[in-house]
């Protein structure tokens, strides 16, 4: 993988830098060391995280190695609309899923997990599917990220992929086991404080170094007409209409959002959401414009492969100094994500696998934070076993994909609705599964009338993700107009088209399956929840294993939240 | 044409410092907060 016509450090300097980075964070983490962790913040700090880190925590958590690679590739293929649709939806992934937050925080104040709120809504079944999708999603951002590493070192430099995917899995989780989140969101701030430093430089740097503003719009003339479309079709339903279907999915299905939004202080969420869409989106388009700009200059991607792309411009135009900054930024943002994954999968385990499902009534905050920590160590591993033999994980992302897609109603909707089942919410997934299934891997014909079933589905999965986006900010009302409008619109003009676009077909097909399941299972049954009841279900471990007394807020706390009464 | 493409590409490092500074006060103001209150940032 090692190649001639990119910068080459030596062992020694590559060593030094990851050296540098890894030793840096870790003397970080000293810091805030605790003796004695308490199990509740080691899954989700105080509940009182302020705006800057909480802002810096999820912004450096959402950037990961995969961002600036796939917002440059965006820019490559689709010209001047590429890097947009990359970092756009990206970044409206974390701005659709604060409305929901606020509601997921105030049901559940002491939650430090989605699947704690929804094991108090439902029960067992559904919680495990959340965890379930949510370790897998992890397992698989794990993989990515310590993959990511073991490219960039060996591109880079003579050490092997093997030794790059491990000493990143080593240093990510050196520094987190102990401290957990709390270990997590400092080195976030740190990472992210580095990493748009170093784009606010490199952007620039790259782009006078290339010839600057003339040379751009004179390499204007070697792009497509497509490519210089800003409004390109092309871009808009190869890389934008898939990713805004995955907005609300890869927010609902991913534990390290959940646990910002339980960890940030309750005032702070709204500016520290917004705060973090503006930053992410920034970051990632202003590199996926390097993208850009090697298509304007006619570069070919080293041996054919786009994620050499923004490597080739930093080396071509750039002093080595440059090319060792865009070397800590790709691992401060690889390690920024994979500590929150490492935290995220130990609060899934300690909370809803350990403390709902294994100790019940019984909960040892000691064994809780036991289990927390073996779960990073087991994780790491799996982490680094799956890059180091480059496992082909394709099944694995699409299940993951349906999988996020089919819970997103189910999730959404038991926050507001009461009529929601335990037994509506779990085969409503599980029948969205099935037909993701049959429509991804054309398992019927879709050139016929079966096509125009999925199409019709996948219409009502269109009007779902419209009318939720929309419910989220401007109520239940516009929120029901926005949904059958677009319902609509996807009848009239999706039908006899979108079995062309099977991935966007079966990702609508999830969310429409789920939500037409779920609501005619619910509109049959008698069953109301009270939601009140939530708060007093999800309490703090730690405090209910010293005396079982309520933990919810002073003036939101008349009855017990103790874990004595969570089940 | 040249100064609308050179505004598409330099917009976003300066939103980016621009997100940098704010997030660096407030973590400023947060530390500060924090101690007042003798307790720990995270």
């Amino acid at each position: 993988m090692n190649s001639e016509s990119l910068y080459q450090f030596s062992t020694l300097t590559v060593i030094l830098l990851l050296l540098a980075f890894y030793g840096g964070t870790y003397l970080l983490t000293l810091g805030i060391r605790k003796k004695k962790e308490c199990a509740d913040e080691f899954m989700v700090s105080n509940h009182r995280i302020g705006f800057g880190i909480g802002a810096a925590s999820m912004t450096a958590t959402w950037i990961w190695a995969a961002s600036f690679y796939a917002a440059a590739t965006s820019g490559y293929t689709y010209g001047v609309s590429g890097p947009i649709h990359y970092g756009l939806w990206g970044a409206l992934m974390i701005l659709f899923i604060y409305p929901f937050g606020r509601r997921f925080r105030k049901l559940a104040p002491n939650a430090a997990t989605l699947g704690e709120l929804i094991h108090a809504r439902h029960g067992s079944s559904s919680q495990l599917i959340l965890a379930f999708s949510n370790v897998l999603g992890s397992i698989i951002s794990l993989m990515v990220n310590f993959t990511a590493a073991g490219a960039l070192v060996s591109v880079l430099s003579p050490l092997s992929f093997q030794a790059g995917v491990i000493i990143s899995g080593v240093g990510v989780l050196m520094y987190t086991l102990w401290s957990g989140f709390r270990a997590s969101v400092l080195t976030d701030f740190a990472q992210l404080v580095a990493l748009m430093a170093i784009a606010i430089v490199i952007i620039p740097a790259v782009f006078f170094a290339m010839g600057g503003p003339s040379e751009l719009v004179a390499g204007l003339d070697n792009l497509t007409v497509e490519q210089t479309n800003f409004f390109s079709s092309d871009a808009i339903l190869n890389q934008g209409a898939p990713f805004f279907v995955a907005v609300l999915a890869y927010a609902i299905g991913n534990q390290t959002i959940s646990q910002r939004l339980f960890a940030v202080n309750e005032n702070h969420i709204k500016p520290t959401f917004l705060t973090a869409t503006v930053g992410y989106g920034a970051i990632v388009i202003g590199l996926g414009m390097i993208g850009l700009m090697a298509l304007t200059l006619g570069m070919e991607p080293l041996n054919g492969n786009m994620n050499n792309l923004i490597p080739q411009m930093v080396s071509g135009y750039l002093p080595p100094i440059f090319i060792a900054l865009f070397f800590i930024l790709v691992i401060g943002s690889l390690s920024s994500t994979a500590d929150s994954d490492l935290s995220a999968l130990s609060a899934i385990m300690m909370a809803d696998v350990y403390g709902k499902n294994i100790a019940r009534d019984n909960v040892d905050p000691k064994r809780m934070l036991l289990v927390g920590r073996l779960t990073m160590i087991t994780a790491t591993v799996v982490g680094i076993v799956f890059a180091s033999f480059s496992l082909d994980i394709l099944v694995m992302l699409v299940f993951v994909g349906a999988l996020w897609g089919a819970i997103v109603f189910p999730v959404i909707a038991s926050c507001f609705w009461n009529r929601i089942t335990n037994q509506a919410f779990t085969v409503s997934v599980l029948v969205a599964m099935v037909l993701f299934c049959v429509a991804r891997f054309e398992l019927v014909d879709l050139a016929g009338p079966g096509g125009l079933f999925f199409e019709l589905l996948a219409s009502i999965g269109g009007g779902v993700i419209i009318g939720l986006m929309a419910f989220g900010f401007f109520g239940r009302t516009v929120g029901f107009i926005a949904g059958f409008l677009a319902m609509i619109a996807m009848l009239i003009f999706a039908t006899g088209f979108l079995r062309d676009y099977t991935v966007l077909l079966a990702s609508l097909t999830a969310y429409g399956t789920s939500t037409l399941v779920c609501v005619v299972m619910s509109l049959n049954s008698r069953e109301r929840f009270d939601f009140d009841t939530i708060a007093e279900r999800v309490g703090n471990y730690s405090d209910s294993a010293q005396d079982a007394k309520p933990t919810t807020r002073p003036e939101e706390a008349p009855v017990t939240a103790g874990l004595a009464t969570q089940r | 044409m040249t100064t609308l493409f050179t505004f598409y590409v330099l917009i976003w490092p300066a939103l980016t410092l621009g997100v940098l500074t704010l997030i660096c006060r407030a973590v400023i103001r947060d530390r500060r907060k924090a101690q007042e209150e003798n307790r720990e940032l995270v």
